[in-house]
């Protein structure tokens, strides 16, 4: 059974423009997914219907093969969550806020909690009101991790975080999934993050999912295809070839991102361009993700 | 104990992880710095120590298996193996897909055949002088 299970999941807004368009995903045991795609994307509302927040108004959800809104209290117990405009109660303390969530989770894990907070610099009788907005964000993370929680669902969890603090977070969720072997779904705009946790990407564009792929192995199987832009060749040219998965002018070159080899591609390329050969660029997690959204563009 | 291994990854950068953490254990065998039958660290003590994802560092101990640089000795943990670098058909066998890459590379960056071969020449002195550097130091 797989602990995430979203199918053809459809989310429309009043206005009826679809934040999610038909989205399949699913999450193993093990696995640590990077969700990537721009703002507005539907990352977030993603996220929330995993997590039975919100109701699809097509599609399955299944988590730890239960229905999150049908089940909320078994579900969320094996969850935990982190989002960018989480709030906490202003007038607890941080120990008060941690005691609260013990009260609710079976498996809490106080040993783990204490951890975290030390490794976080809490004393514990910190007021939640006077924290940084960072420094709330830990707190949220603690909570969200010390019950060792089999599925992470973590929206921008290092968005307030100074590059220090990004890097604690990060040594602390990989301690989490060596540990537990816990499933994660994560979204980030740090590239450099998501390089060092994820197994996977998924991409969401405009509410579908473009790309969902083992992330060495889609970086290792993309060509970015550089030509000189007007030219003879438009970008609707490059996108009608075989594998091509987006295609853009930059100034005053014409970018082509493809699915093989660049002796694969620079044949293809000759099929619609017979003067020009292309020159081929080895491009950075950052770069490729750019290539791929503004090429659908 | 392990090897103090001197390895930086990058992110960001061209090269993947996985890719990054195979090329500089592959140096540092190359280079002595990691001597035949040294223990290489386990994939949780690697992962914890880079801050990535211990998939990663299993990714690159496959690779580097697969070329039979590494051996895993149940029980006991991953080794260089007492072999590593020794030539064979097979060796020059698996030289020739980065050999092709290399002409490729070079070919599209306009380097001339005698400025490849120049180049490496030099990468040659600097490899032996660093593991001459190595070897009196030890």
């Amino acid at each position: 059974m797989s602990v995430l299970e979203l199918t053809n999941i459809t989310r429309v807004f009043e206005r009826g423009l679809p934040v999610l368009d038909g989205v399949d995903l699913t999450i193993e045991a093990g696995q640590v997914v990077g969700l990537l795609g721009q703002n507005g994307a539907g990352k977030t509302t993603l996220m929330r219907i995993a997590l039975g927040m919100l109701r699809p108004q097509t599609g399955t959800v299944r988590v730890f093969g239960l229905d999150p809104c049908e089940r909320p209290v078994e579900v969320k117990r094996r969850v935990g969550y982190v989002s960018e405009d989480q709030v906490l109660p202003p007038y607890l303390r941080v120990k008060e806020v941690l005691a609260l969530h013990r009260s609710l989770y079976p498996s809490w894990d106080a040993d783990f909690a204490d951890e975290l907070l030390g490794r976080f610099s809490f004393q514990g009788k910190e007021k939640i009101a006077k924290l940084s907005k960072g420094q709330a964000r830990r707190v949220a993370v603690t909570c969200a991790l010390a019950h060792r929680p089999e599925l992470l669902l973590l929206d921008e969890p290092a968005g307030g975080f100074d590059p220090a603090a990004r890097r604690e977070f990060l040594e602390t969720a990989l301690q989490l999934l060596a540990d537990e072997g816990s499933a994660v779904l994560f979204s980030s705009h740090h590239m450099s993050d998501v390089e060092r946790i994820a197994g996977r990407v998924a991409v969401l564009d405009r509410g579908q999912k473009i790309v969902d792929r083992d992330l060495d192995e889609l970086r290792e199987s993309t060509t970015l295809a550089v030509l000189a832009a007007n030219n003879g060749v438009v970008p609707l040219d490059l996108k009608a070839l075989d594998g091509c998965l987006g295609a853009r002018i930059v100034r005053d070159e014409l970018h082509g991102l493809f699915l093989g080899s660049p002796e694969a591609v620079r044949s293809r390329i000759a099929s619609v361009s017979a003067t020009q050969s292309p020159r081929f660029a080895a491009i950075t997690l950052e770069d490729l993700f750019i290539e791929l959204v503004e090429g659908r563009r | 104990m392990s090897a103090p291994l001197h390895i930086h990854l990058t992110p960001g950068d061209e090269a993947p992880l996985y890719r990054q953490l195979v090329r500089q254990v592959v140096a540092a065998i190359a280079s002595g710095h990691l001597a035949p039958g040294a223990r290489l660290p386990s994939l949780r003590e690697l992962a914890k120590t880079l801050v990535v994802a211990p998939l990663t560092v299993k990714k690159a101990y496959d690779v580097l298996e697969e070329r039979d640089l590494i051996e895993t000795r149940r029980g006991q943990g991953t080794f260089v193996r007492l072999d590593a670098g020794s030539s064979s058909r097979e060796a020059t066998e698996r030289l020739r897909p980065l050999a092709r890459r290399l002409l490729v590379e070079a070919d599209l960056a306009n380097v001339d055949p005698e400025a490849l071969s120049l180049l490496l020449d030099r990468e040659r002195t600097r490899l032996r002088e660093e593991r001459e550097t190595r070897e009196e130091a030890s």
